[in-house]
């Protein structure tokens, strides 16, 4: 009797590893149990440190939210990297040079990378340009934008005067709030603005008619078309959150850099990227979720975190991160077959 | 299929031009300059830099132009090579052929840009090399500083500083690189025979968010920290934000290097950072030396620049010369 039931048990425990949630979930477990061994003299014990490494995997996790959408449709983002910093650049201007009230600076951002997204996403789903070479070009395009806007140099809080010499302000009302924590100093804005980027994204893929479009689409573009799926205006979408969310991440870094780098975000689609693979979503689209990217957002974020309490060197970091990617798309994969 | 294949040459086309465009995008149209430099003024120099993206290389530029101006006989034409080595090669056989009076080069690095140079000096057009190296000695004068004199000077006055002992955070330049190396080695030598203990170090790779994110890690490793030393002022910036989300930012002290006028030195004057080290562009000294050898006038084969120390006492004053 007792034997029947224990075997039961370990058999809905294999049913819950074997779902893409139960591995992502052990991927996650894995490198906590990691930082709990080599916890640096207790430090990965403080409840600072949690606050801290959630606060450092926000803006990667924000594009993440927006790309998850993008690759479940099929498609891929690179422009995200670039937008961040455009945006970045953007905000800082109005908000520190032209002292414009925070909400005018966050709306154009937010228009600023939401229209690029458009634009991204027109081009791939109208011209049929591939998702790879439009947002590539975005990508540069956006680069040249944010360093156009700058003048090449930050945008920061010291103004240069006619005269040649600096004068600074203060650092704006809309930046200290970004960058401020809350309930006790124990959670960052900024984590909590990635949480409602993943409520808008799961908002956008489960609870929305368009979100069984998108995982059609992903499945299969030509049979989603002729069953009519409005193709063309879902994969704008996507690319249009996808920039939104790239903005949110533009906005979220200047305010913890308290200024506009027109360098800023250079290689962050990369980890983003990385982020939704890891998490179970595959990068040949259908398949997948928010959910698990945002255990697979945790899971890279906290191996950087656990990485860097430790002071390991950075070649070891690099070496270590990719062998853990491998390990972790692997055991996805397994589950597939 | 010929469709299909039609796609896929048109994707490839336009990968092919948008990367096209990408590496020669910022690239300054300058009028050619020809050997008919005497309309107007009499003496054209091509600036060869390699990538305007960082803003020390943007002040190096301004600071290059304001230079030149002072002299009206002297016209200054900039390209920006975009951290592309070989865009670099070509701007420096663009100006050969334009037969620039004189030619200042910026390299991106050594091995590649060497024999270039090298082929300037033998069409007989004298080259300034600027901040960094080349290989061998076929260049005019060298004009550059000395990190592991910077990392010295800030190791000394940290010794100063924490009178001789306590507990110090590096967070190290990409150690991949020689400033970073440098100003490691020379910090290193600066505080020798001291008490000074390094509690923890970290490559953050002359970003700002990388040094927040590693001092993060060090503040909760550690409860007692006095003083960090970045490689550069944004990183010393990054560890100041980092503390101050702790509450911490008054046990510590913070120092960087580089002292732009629009970033480490105005951290000083609003209090942030304890001390900076200026790392001199060699902008003005580069058009000096440029006027001297087109006046015909001898010039040194090599010119190490000196650094200027700013700290919170002497900032209103400008900072002061370090020997």
């Amino acid at each position: 009797m007792a034997n029947s039931s224990l075997t039961q048990n370990l058999g809905r425990l294999k049913k819950i590893l074997a779902s893409p949630a139960g591995r992502a979930f052990l991927a996650l477990a894995l490198v906590l149990l990691v930082g709990a061994i080599f916890n640096a003299g207790g430090a990965f014990f403080k409840p600072g440190t949690h606050r801290d490494a959630l606060r450092q995997m926000s803006v990667y996790g924000i594009l993440a939210c927006g790309l998850t959408p993008v690759i479940i449709a099929g498609g891929i983002d690179l422009a995200v990297g670039s937008l961040l910093a455009l945006v970045a650049v953007v905000c800082a201007r109005m908000a520190i040079h032209w002292s414009y009230p925070g909400f005018l600076a966050v709306a154009a951002g937010l228009l600023a990378g939401t229209a690029c997204g458009s634009i991204s996403g027109l081009i791939t789903a109208r011209l049929r340009v591939q998702p790879f070479i439009a947002t590539l070009a975005m990508m540069v395009f956006a680069r040249g934008l944010a360093k156009y806007a700058s003048g090449g140099m930050k945008v920061s809080t010291a103004i240069l005067g006619a005269d040649g010499s600096y004068h600074y302000v203060e650092v704006p009302a809309l930046f200290r709030a970004l960058d401020h924590r809350i309930l006790g100093g124990n959670v960052s804005v900024v984590t909590l603005v990635f949480a409602v980027c993943i409520a808008m994204a799961w908002l956008l893929m489960s609870r929305h008619q368009c979100g069984r479009y998108i995982y059609a689409i992903g499945g299969n573009e030509e049979a989603s078309r002729l069953s009519g799926v409005p193709v063309v205006g879902i994969k704008t979408l996507v690319y249009a959150f996808s920039g939104m969310c790239a903005a949110v991440a533009g906005i979220c870094q200047a305010a913890q850099e308290q200024q506009g780098d027109p360098e800023a975000g250079a290689g962050y689609e990369l980890i983003a990227i990385a982020m939704v693979v890891i998490g179970g979503t595959s990068l040949m689209g259908g398949r997948g979720g928010i959910g698990l990217t945002f255990l697979g957002v945790l899971t890279i974020g906290y191996l950087d975190k656990i990485l860097s309490i430790n002071a390991v060197p950075e070649a070891g970091r690099l070496v270590l991160t990719g062998i853990i990617i491998i390990i972790a798309v692997l055991t996805q994969r397994r589950q597939r077959a | 299929m010929p469709s299909k294949f039609k796609t896929l040459v048109t994707n490839l086309v336009a990968a092919i031009t948008v990367i096209g465009f990408a590496g020669c995008g910022k690239q300054e149209t300058s009028p050619t300059p020809g050997a008919s430099s005497t309309s107007g003024s009499q003496f054209i120099i091509g600036m060869c830099q390699c990538n305007l993206g960082e803003p020390w290389r943007v002040q190096m530029n301004a600071d290059l132009q304001a230079a030149a101006a002072k002299h009206p006989e002297l016209k200054l034409i900039c390209k920006d090579a975009q951290n592309d080595t070989l865009q670099q090669r070509a701007q420096i056989e663009e100006f050969v052929s334009a037969k620039v009076n004189l030619l200042i080069v910026s390299p991106k690095e050594a091995q590649p840009l060497t024999e270039p140079v090298a082929h300037a000096i033998e069409a007989g057009i004298p080259v300034i090399v600027l901040d960094r190296r080349l290989m061998g000695d076929k260049y005019t004068c060298f004009i550059g500083a000395d990190n592991q004199k910077i990392g010295k000077a800030a190791g000394e006055w940290i010794v100063k500083a924490l009178g001789g002992k306590g507990n110090v955070v590096e967070l190290m330049g990409l150690q991949t690189s020689t400033p970073g190396q440098d100003r490691h080695s020379g910090f290193m030598a600066g505080i020798a025979g001291s008490e000074i203990k390094i509690i923890f170090s970290a490559d953050m790779k002359w970003l700002e968010p990388d040094a927040r994110n590693e001092m993060e890690s060090a503040l909760a490793r550690f409860d007692k920290i006095d003083l960090v030393y970045a490689h550069n002022d944004d990183g010393a910036h990054g560890a100041y934000l980092a503390a101050k989300a702790a509450g911490r930012e008054k046990q510590v002290k913070f120092v960087g290097i580089d002292a732009l006028p629009q970033e480490g030195v105005v951290y000083i004057q609003q209090g942030l950072l304890d001390a900076t080290f200026q790392y001199p562009t060699g902008g003005a000294e580069a058009i000096d030396t440029a006027w001297k050898i087109l006046h015909r006038e001898t010039v040194p084969k090599e010119i190490v620049l000196g650094t200027r120390l700013f700290d919170r006492s002497n900032v209103a004053q400008g900072g002061v010369e370090l020997k």
